[in-house]
């Protein structure tokens, strides 16, 4: 009886802690999330390679550019659906919109513009604490490439 | 011992046989107050009934006597003292100290915290993203990424998706004469993925 009385106990306290998880999971869903940008200047005029840089080496290489430096990086809280501005060198911006989450990724959509002309739209889905690059736009006789991140708080 | 003072109505003194029965075996044993006694010994004296009760607990008491007596000299105390004695300074085993830890661990209230505790370490595993999304704990993310749409204006772009490091890559291909810093290699602004 007593065995009995000590397991229910245990299934109790079990679903309690099951329900703040889920509610804990639940409420994630209205948190704003945290965007995170990094802007890295790729030229073939040097060797070197920035040592901030070096968590996300093996991506960047995949550019086959020789250096890698960072110029900027930047960090917003974003509402969904709500909108955040990046400055980007050479008078570029870039706004990041968090559309959804569903299955731990975050769909972002994204807009690349030069002064006031667009240069780009994309909505990426990102797994939670993941990256992905966007690159291309010359800069100081190199390529700017954009990482950029984000995770629900 | 203490005399005992019972809450019995004496009065018209031990005149009843069955009240003085009850507190025969107490009168006996000497645990009475004195008045409730001279009571009791005053209806005994003069009640045949009664004294005869007295005389039947008086051989009771005395044959009990007797046999604890004679049954407590047989019991051998000396070698059951050493046995304890003996397990008392006796060092246990280490595999008996580990069979007495399993056993208690898994007896039934340890048992039933240990699920709980199971639970909670394997939610705080799983759930450990929502309460430190930004703890990296050592573990690589996971840059998996879905491309949903792209539009670059006419322009042209490259998607590249590099498996062996999970690397997305979205490219824009720019004119060079959109760029305000000048370039003097055109050539920077393609990569060789």
């Amino acid at each position: 009886m007593t065995r009995l009385r000590n397991l229910l106990k245990a299934s109790l306290l079990s679903s309690l802690l099951l329900l703040a998880v889920s509610a804990e999971g639940a409420e994630n869903g209205s948190k704003p999330v945290q965007v995170k940008i990094g802007t890295i200047l790729a030229s073939n005029e040097s060797d070197e390679f920035d040592a901030r840089l070096k968590p996300m080496e093996r991506q960047l290489k995949v550019m086959k550019y020789r250096s890698y430096r960072l110029l900027k990086e930047d960090s917003q809280s974003v509402p969904w659906n709500d909108n955040a501005t990046f400055d980007i060198p050479g008078g570029r911006s870039l706004a990041v919109s968090p559309q959804d989450s569903k299955d731990k990724q975050i769909a972002l959509k994204v807009r690349l513009t030069e002064g006031t002309k667009p240069l780009l739209d994309t909505t990426v889905r990102l797994q939670g604490r993941g990256y992905f690059l966007l690159g291309g736009p010359p800069h100081e006789g190199g390529a700017l490439v954009i990482s950029i991140s984000a995770s629900a708080q | 011992m203490p005399a005992k003072n019972f809450k019995i109505n004496l009065a018209p003194f031990m005149s009843n046989c069955e009240t003085t029965r009850e507190i025969l075996g107490a009168w006996l044993d000497g645990e009475l107050v004195p008045a409730q006694a001279e009571a009791c010994r005053l209806h005994v004296d003069a009640c045949a009934a009664c004294r005869e009760e007295r005389h039947k607990l008086e051989r009771l008491h005395s044959t009990m006597q007797t046999v604890l007596s004679s049954s407590a000299s047989k019991v051998q105390f000396d070698p059951f003292w050493q046995g304890v004695q003996q397990r008392i300074a006796q060092q246990s085993k280490w595999y008996d100290e580990l069979g007495d830890w399993i056993r208690g661990i898994f007896t039934a209230p340890r048992l039933a915290w240990a699920v709980p505790a199971v639970i909670v370490i394997v939610l705080a595993g799983l759930s450990i993203d929502s309460f430190l999304p930004n703890a990296k704990l050592g573990m690589q993310p996971d840059n998996l990424a879905t491309v949903e749409s792209i539009d670059a204006y006419g322009r042209n772009v490259a998607l590249l998706h590099e498996g062996e490091t999970n690397t997305t890559v979205i490219w824009l291909y720019q004119p060079q004469e959109s760029e305000n810093d000048s370039s003097t290699e055109p050539s920077e602004s393609k990569p060789s993925f």
